[in-house]
């Protein structure tokens, strides 16, 4: 079983080696592939230093294309399993055999790293748990499950959701919106409780100033999303 | 509307027109993107020169001034147009980011290629 680590990148020279170390070392069933999203910082060139698996995006596409890159990869090589794994320290590689064993023994679609199942570990700060939180609602309100970790970046997914991926990924913000859509396509989804750590390197994606117009467009995707078919 | 006015409405817009078809000719403008500008220059000119059209649609629609009714269908079709290339723009992006990643998926592909050739020498 061919099993592939996607790790989106963007300006992440700080973080990148350890990430892939972390991945060699705690999962060495895993191949990996990072998608380096045109940074601006040094993030190719501590990657040619190491001689890591780097695609090279010439043209800066946000995190959806860069993800999505990931799993159009994943798809032309013939993987049967994807995960996505930040790229700045946040997610332990540790968990993805347990994560790949959950989604193959319980025939999943796709296994979420929860950080709020057993509450262990980096919890975000108050607000953010709170915007968390609302999304939880509302996915749970248009898809009747509950997703405890809705803007977790780390998630697991087969065949069958890679190629859905490979088609039709949201361009930003897309963890929400993502997990929305494959429900709504009868896809099975579930959880593994994770510990993350605060961020080490690099800045969150979402500022305060950007947070509103945030939950606004995440919430109207989810909603978009539910009633598309 | 004064005739003075009328002569100099005329001239601008045959001037812009002929902007326009000099753009097409040279490909710097698409045929089909300069069309609708085309249009909007030729009912203008018309209007301009037939005064009489304006005042008997303004009458028709019970607009009580002329210039109103430009104003009107002038915002409507500039909304109408602003729409249509927003639509286009959604377009376009999904396409630069399809050609983005299968270049960047390709360039792998090669160096990839090129690692595997260079251990085999």
């Amino acid at each position: 079983m061919k099993k592939l680590v996607i790790i989106p990148a963007y300006n992440e020279e700080g973080g990148i080696e350890k990430t892939v170390q972390d991945i060699l070392s705690n999962a060495p069933d895993f191949d990996y592939v990072i998608i380096n999203d045109c940074s601006t910082d040094q993030t190719l060139a501590v990657c040619e230093k190491n001689g890591f698996h780097v695609v090279n995006l010439p043209v800066n596409l946000g995190i959806g294309g860069g993800v999505q890159t990931g799993y159009l990869y994943a798809w032309q090589n013939g993987y049967d399993i994807a995960v996505q794994f930040d790229g700045d320290g946040q997610h332990n590689a540790r968990y993805l055999d347990e994560m790949a064993d959950k989604l193959i023994n319980e025939h999943l679609d796709m296994v979420i790293g929860s950080r709020y199942i057993k509450k262990e570990g980096f919890q975000s700060s108050g607000l953010r748990r709170f915007g968390i939180r609302y999304f939880t609602g509302l996915i749970r309100l248009v898809t009747g499950k509950k997703i405890t970790d809705p803007t977790s970046g780390m998630r697991m997914v087969g065949r069958d959701v890679i190629g859905f991926y490979a088609k039709n990924y949201p361009k930003d913000y897309p963890e929400p919106e993502s997990v929305v859509t494959i429900l709504k396509n009868g896809k099975k989804v579930e959880e593994l409780p994770v510990q993350m750590n605060a961020r080490e390197e690099g800045v969150s994606s979402i500022s305060p100033r950007k947070s509103v117009y945030y939950m606004i467009k995440v919430s109207l995707a989810i909603l978009i999303a539910a009633f598309r078919r | 509307m004064s005739l003075k006015i009328q002569i100099i409405v005329a001239v601008v817009i045959v001037l812009a027109l002929a902007g326009i078809a000099n753009m097409v000719r040279k490909e710097a403008l698409d045929l089909k993107f300069a069309l609708s500008w085309l249009a909007v220059g030729v009912i203008v000119l018309i209007l301009d020169i037939f005064p009489g059209i304006m005042n008997y649609l303004v009458s028709l629609l019970g607009i009580e001034l002329p210039v109103n009714m430009m104003f009107f269908f002038g915002f409507c079709f500039t909304l109408l147009l602003v729409f249509t290339l927003t639509v286009k723009v959604s377009k376009q992006a999904e396409q630069l980011k399809r050609l983005t990643q299968t270049i960047a998926l390709l360039e792998e592909n090669i160096r990839k290629g090129a690692e595997v050739k260079s251990k085999d020498e």
